[in-house]
């Protein structure tokens, strides 16, 4: 699952050591925005020794590099690809399947140096751009490696050259059409990040709303906001109960041989199934 | 020497504090004999008035000598005046030796060290804070600082180990005959818990006020058969250091993580029903814990029985809201806990001895359900220490620590596993305030984790979702491989601090450090 | 003579300076702060360790800490000992 993906600033000892005890799915240690230019170097080689060290918990974890439009990217690569406890690579401001190319080509050729199986680890592509969104379905089925993609928030707006709402109108088209490109391709749609940090309220409302569309999950940048965003990815109890009787129905019926399956009087067809099964893999319950 | 039942070293005769009754276990030792008390005193109708015109003039009313003991209250916290103004007197009359026996002291208090220094007091019983602490520390000191509990402290005088030649009680609202009222004036702190040990048992007893109201005064906590001298002064504190504004719950994420893991033990242990009584401390974790149980609380229709201890506006809302039907308060920290003891029926001002005092017919802490504490460390025997930072000075008072972890049902210590790179589960803590025995679980950012003796206590939360159970090996393991070995503390063999369990006995011992 | 820094004084951190020292010297570690008083043992060992893993030995090494694990020593001395030789 990835409900959430919690951001650690990757030059910030206190959150790479704690960052993965609250309770997210995911990580990502950035040495991309939260890092001063001046302390590219120190955050590198502070991430590479956590991700050496290996003490992570179960959560997936992830690093978001540098744009390949810097002096940064490759050697953010050859650090991190080496590491024990590495599952993906978040990359910056891919616009286009290129870009995509560039990267898996990079990755490959560290997986090959280091030992490290290929194909292991994955990549989650931040489109940032008016052209990366456009090119979200290309991008997303460039590689084998790709596991999600996420609309840029800032930045996507700083292209479209607008200012943030208070309800994101800015972003929603470019949402829904991430989300499209997305299931097209099998992979996340994972969401952008909520940065009033105060804003509980404001954050379920977003969280809802985006659920809604169809997105897997949310990255963040604090852990407070981790269970307001689970508590509305998870299924309620009612949820859970109603999507457990159309599986029994549903598993009744096969066994009866016949093809139409009822719950409570009304025919519950292939589709109402198959979202009964995703709601109990939700619950941690398939 | 002998080792206690802390598995502990101590001298049988220590300069300067005496004897010493080794611990032998949390309730071991009985008391014996009767209650000793203060002077008799007589007072006719010839004087209608007890007030003087100064401090010096109290003191010197009230045959203060050079050698006796005096005693204060901590209710004006880092407001407090009351104190310096006493010690500062008695500096300049010429009165030295003296032995201070306060409740608590404070950062306002650090002018104490230089009556330390120049002789005016040679003596301490009761906390050490911060620079205080240092110097005695570093062996500033002719004699070592006793620490007693807040219920240790009324034990010790009742049992006559302690007593108060002249108590100067610090009264936010007094009248002439002597009759002490804390919710009311100026410099308002709600409950006088800690005063009436100190009204009952001085021999000579000094209201000071800055509030002086018609007799007779109400409403009265401390009645004028208490009293022997009045005096009223320009202030007795700072209102903005006797009480905070409102205490808000933290934001801060590592704390909420294990407020959060405490709060999901409470309520999957069998205290978590109807009448639960519980007790929270005005610090970050306790008082988001506090929040989190109310939350489970609305959720699951339960009623608080009582509450305890030190009161805080949020726990003055739990009270409003119907959530506790009681409070029971020794210490009022903030501006709604004092209006709420001074409006309220059901917000109840106890004295120490009813709170935590182990020697009476029984302690508020026996009827409690659970307690939130921290401590700087605690080591695989889940023994705590609260008196000691990793420097090894003795810096903190022992506060209710000892009687609420005895008296409740349910002990919980929350706090995180390393402070910085100073870990706060180690092998063997460096000095033992609060002994295993009466510790039933320790909760850091890791989890939860259960004393062994509790098998109840495992079973309730095994299977918990999301609840991590972690041993107290791996729990010390984890700690020790993150921070590393650690150096010793370095220190002389003079001992400096003397920490007493809450009946009287010898805990432990806090060595001078080597500079 | 050269000299570089890294790090921070924020929690769980430490600001390593480096200084050039002269050949023969040898490794001169000064610590301050928070850990100073129950971790030079295991913090001059660590700093040690990662400046003989960069063949350097000489160097003048301060280090002002605020509660660093040695991963981060030794990250912050590797770092700093980078932009010494930059």
């Amino acid at each position: 699952m990835r409900r959430t993906m919690l951001y650690l600033p990757g030059n910030n000892p206190n959150m790479l050591t704690k960052g993965h005890l609250f309770g997210s799915d995911g990580v990502i240690l950035d040495l991309e925005d939260a890092v001063a230019m001046v302390e590219k170097d120190a955050a590198r080689i502070l991430v590479s020794k956590y991700l050496k060290q290996g003490e992570f918990g179960g959560v997936e974890v992830t690093v978001r590099i540098n744009g390949i439009d810097t002096e940064f990217w490759k050697k953010d690569l050859e650090a991190i690809v080496p590491m024990k406890r590495l599952d993906g690579i978040r990359a910056p401001k891919v616009d286009s399947a290129e870009t995509v190319k560039i990267l898996d080509e990079e990755i490959s050729r560290l997986e090959d140096k280091y030992g490290v199986p290929q194909g292991k680890l994955k990549l989650f592509c931040l489109l940032e751009t008016a052209k990366g969104i456009l090119n979200a379905y290309e991008i997303a089925t460039a590689s084998p490696r790709i596991a999600a993609i996420i609309p840029g928030g800032e930045d996507l707006r700083a292209d479209l050259k607008t200012e943030r709402s208070m309800d994101g109108t800015e972003l929603e088209w470019a949402r829904r059409f991430v989300v499209f490109a997305g299931r097209a391709a099998g992979v996340d749609p994972l969401d952008t990040v909520f940065s009033r940090v105060t804003d509980d309220e404001g954050l379920r409302k977003e969280t809802q709303f985006i659920k809604q569309l169809g997105f897997a999950g949310k990255s963040i940048i604090h852990p407070n906001q981790i269970r307001i965003i689970h508590d509305v990815f998870n299924p309620t109890e009612a949820e859970i109960a109603k999507a457990q009787k159309i599986l029994a129905a549903a598993k009744e019926a096969a066994e009866r041989g016949q093809g139409a399956v009822t719950v409570d009087g009304k025919m519950v067809d292939t589709p109402v199934v198959k979202r009964a099964e995703y709601v109990l893999v939700r619950a941690g319950l398939a | 020497m002998t080792i206690n039942a802390v598995k502990r070293e101590i001298p049988d005769y220590i300069e300067g504090y005496g004897k010493v009754r080794h611990y032998q276990g949390a309730f071991a030792r009985k008391p014996e004999g009767a209650i000793a008390g203060a002077k008799l005193r007589c007072f006719n109708n010839d004087v209608t008035d007890k007030r003087v015109s100064s401090i010096k003039e109290a003191i010197k009313a009230s045959g203060l000598k050079s050698g006796m003991t005096v005693s204060f209250h901590h209710h004006l916290r880092n407001g407090d005046y009351v104190v310096n103004m006493v010690l500062d007197a008695c500096a300049e009359m010429g009165i030295k030796e003296l032995t201070l026996f306060p409740t608590a002291l404070f950062g306002v208090h650090k002018k104490v060290i230089d009556h330390i220094k120049s002789g005016v007091v040679t003596k301490i019983m009761g906390s050490v804070n911060g620079p205080i602490g240092q110097l005695v520390s570093e062996g500033g000191m002719q004699v070592p600082v006793v620490l007693r509990s807040h219920g240790g402290r009324p034990r010790a005088v009742m049992a006559g180990d302690v007593h108060i030649d002249v108590a100067f009680i610090a009264a936010p609202t007094a009248d002439k005959y002597g009759n002490i009222c804390g919710t009311l004036g100026k410099s308002a702190c709600g409950s006088l818990g800690y005063a009436f040990t100190d009204a009952d048992y001085a021999d000579k007893v000094v209201a000071v006020t800055d509030n002086l109201v018609d007799f007779p005064a109400s409403p009265v906590s401390i009645p004028q058969t208490k009293a022997d001298i009045v005096v009223e002064v320009p202030s007795i504190g700072d209102p903005a250091g006797i009480v905070s504004g409102t205490t808000k719950v933290t934001r801060d994420p590592l704390r909420l993580l294990i407020s959060r893991y405490a709060s999901q033990l409470i309520e999957a242990s069998p205290y978590f029903k109807d009448g639960i009584s519980f007790q929270t401390g005005a610090g970050g974790i306790p008082l988001a814990v506090t929040a989190f149980m109310k939350e489970a609380m609305l959720k699951k229709g339960i009623k608080g029985g009582f509450g305890l201890g030190g009161i805080t506006g949020y726990f003055v809302e739990l009270l409003k809201e119907g959530l506790v039907g009681k409070l029971m308060d020794v210490q009022s920290f903030d501006l709604d806990a004092v209006r709420s003891i001074g409006e309220n029926p059901n917000h109840i001002e106890i004295s120490a001895d009813w709170y935590a005092n182990p020697w009476n017919c029984g302690a508020a802490v026996n009827m409690l359900d659970v307690v939130i504490l921290g401590a700087t460390e605690v080591d695989t025997d889940f023994n705590a220490n609260v008196n000691t930072e990793a420097d090894g000075a003795l810096l903190h008072g022992t506060g209710g620590h000892q009687d609420t972890a005895a008296g409740a049902k349910l002990t919980i210590i929350a706090q995180p596993l390393l402070r910085g790179r100073i870990p706060c589960v180690t092998d063997s803590v460096y000095n033992v305030t609060t002994p295993g025995e009466v510790i039933d679980a320790i909760v850091t950012e890791y989890g939860v984790t259960i004393n062994p003796r509790r098998k109840d206590l495992l079973d309730a939360v095994s299977g918990v979702k999301d609840l991590p159970l972690v041993p107290m090996e791996e729990l010390a393991a984890r700690a020790k491989k993150m921070s590393g070995p650690t150096d010793p503390v370095r220190t002389t063999d003079r001992i400096i601090g003397v920490v007493e369990w809450r009946d009287g006995t010898v805990i432990d011992i806090v060595r001078q450090l080597k500079k | 003579m050269k000299t570089a820094q890294a790090g921070t004084l924020e929690s769980m951190d430490c600001l390593v300076t480096l200084t050039e020292a002269a050949p023969g010297v040898g490794i001169k570690i000064n610590i301050t702060g928070a850990s100073a008083a129950r971790f030079t043992t295991a913090m001059t060992k660590k700093i040690k360790e990662t400046l003989a893993e960069l063949s350097v030995k000489d160097m003048d090494v301060a280090v002002q800490d605020n509660g660093a694990l040695d991963i981060v020593l030794g990250a912050r001395v590797e770092a700093a000992y980078g932009r010494l030789t930059k």
